[in-house]
């Protein structure tokens, strides 16, 4: 981390910021994978005609 | 649990996904890059909040789409006991859900803007107590949707948690000023000494409409994997009353022979 911080010349903060993003884009980025990937599971147990979309 | 069935139909689309998905994951993809440039490439630290302001683009933005998936989830639930339909039920569900990983990036984004600003991660404020409410709020929501219950009943108890949460949501928004607050004032359009101009504001605009867009493209993937979940379940259930019934005819037969 500090490594970071330092390429991107910050003090000590940087590394709050870097973490409050990695945290959050990584959490939504996460959840969206496994609903994408449960999706995909899903949609091959249910034909076609049973699928409906929004 | 019964076992799912064996596929045994081709696919033709394999995936939640659909065109106007992948329209609004692409729309939401370049915004969430524009956002990142804003935050980190052209704004420079703020003159009172300093390198700290950075987190605000992906704070601030992570709130309004929880607030926004909280609606949502409240009228849909609303509606949902007006007219009883599974899509209400499960877009309710579905909007409740992406709502409480939203809040859940504001409380951690929170967390870590605090503990440079204020020196601690945590104080027990009006603003982030209210907030970590609704947070349990929507947790219990999904507490209430996994328990085993008849489908019509759990649905009518998750609607009414839905509704309440909704209640929370200006009780959250209004407590920096209905009660003395550490947390800052609306930095945007309220009364905070901290107010961001230029630049800063655009950034802040950008990441505002980039979390709305990423909820709406996760909603629509969300709510089909809730559908597809629920007709998974029934085909799983056709063929355990087909299988139990052939049991059954079996028996049957090797009693009377």
């Amino acid at each position: 981390m500090s490594g970071v911080v330092a390429t991107l010349g910050w003090d000590e903060v940087g590394g709050y910021v870097v973490v409050a993003w990695v945290a959050g884009v990584g959490a939504i980025g996460g959840y969206a994978a496994s609903v994408v990937r449960k999706g995909r599971r899903l949609s091959r147990q249910v034909p076609p005609e049973s699928r409906r979309w929004m | 649990m019964t076992d799912l069935p064996t596929p045994t139909h081709p696919a033709p689309v394999d995936s939640t996904g659909s065109r106007g998905s992948r329209i609004l994951g692409a729309i939401a993809a370049g915004l969430v890059a524009a956002t990142c440039f804003y935050a980190f490439v052209v704004t420079g630290p703020d003159s009172q909040l300093g390198e700290t302001v950075r987190i605000l683009y992906l704070h601030v933005p992570s709130v309004i789409t929880a607030y926004l998936l909280v609606a949502i989830a409240a009228g849909a639930s609303a509606f949902h006991l007006w007219k009883r339909n599974e899509f209400s039920d499960l877009l309710a569900a579905s909007a409740t859900e992406i709502g409480m990983v939203f809040l859940g990036v504001t409380l951690v984004t929170g967390m870590l803007w605090g503990r440079p600003t204020w020196g601690v991660y945590w104080v027990w404020d009006a603003r982030l107590t209210t907030t970590a409410l609704l947070f349990l709020m929507l947790v219990g929501y999904a507490v209430v949707r996994s328990l085993p219950a008849e489908p019509r009943s759990r649905a009518t108890r998750s609607a009414v948690l839905s509704l309440v949460s909704l209640a929370l949501v200006p009780v959250v928004s209004r407590s920096v000023e209905w009660w003395n607050s550490l947390h800052q004032g609306q930095t945007v359009l309220g009364t905070s000494d901290a107010k961001l101009d230029g630049a800063q504001l655009f950034g802040l605009f950008l990441g505002m409409v980039s979390g709305p867009v990423i909820a709406a493209w996760l909603l629509m993937h969300r709510f089909r994997v809730a559908w597809l979940a629920e007709r998974a379940e029934e085909l799983g259930l056709d063929a355990a009353i087909a299988a139990r019934r052939l049991e059954a005819g079996g028996d049957a037969a090797g009693a009377t022979s």
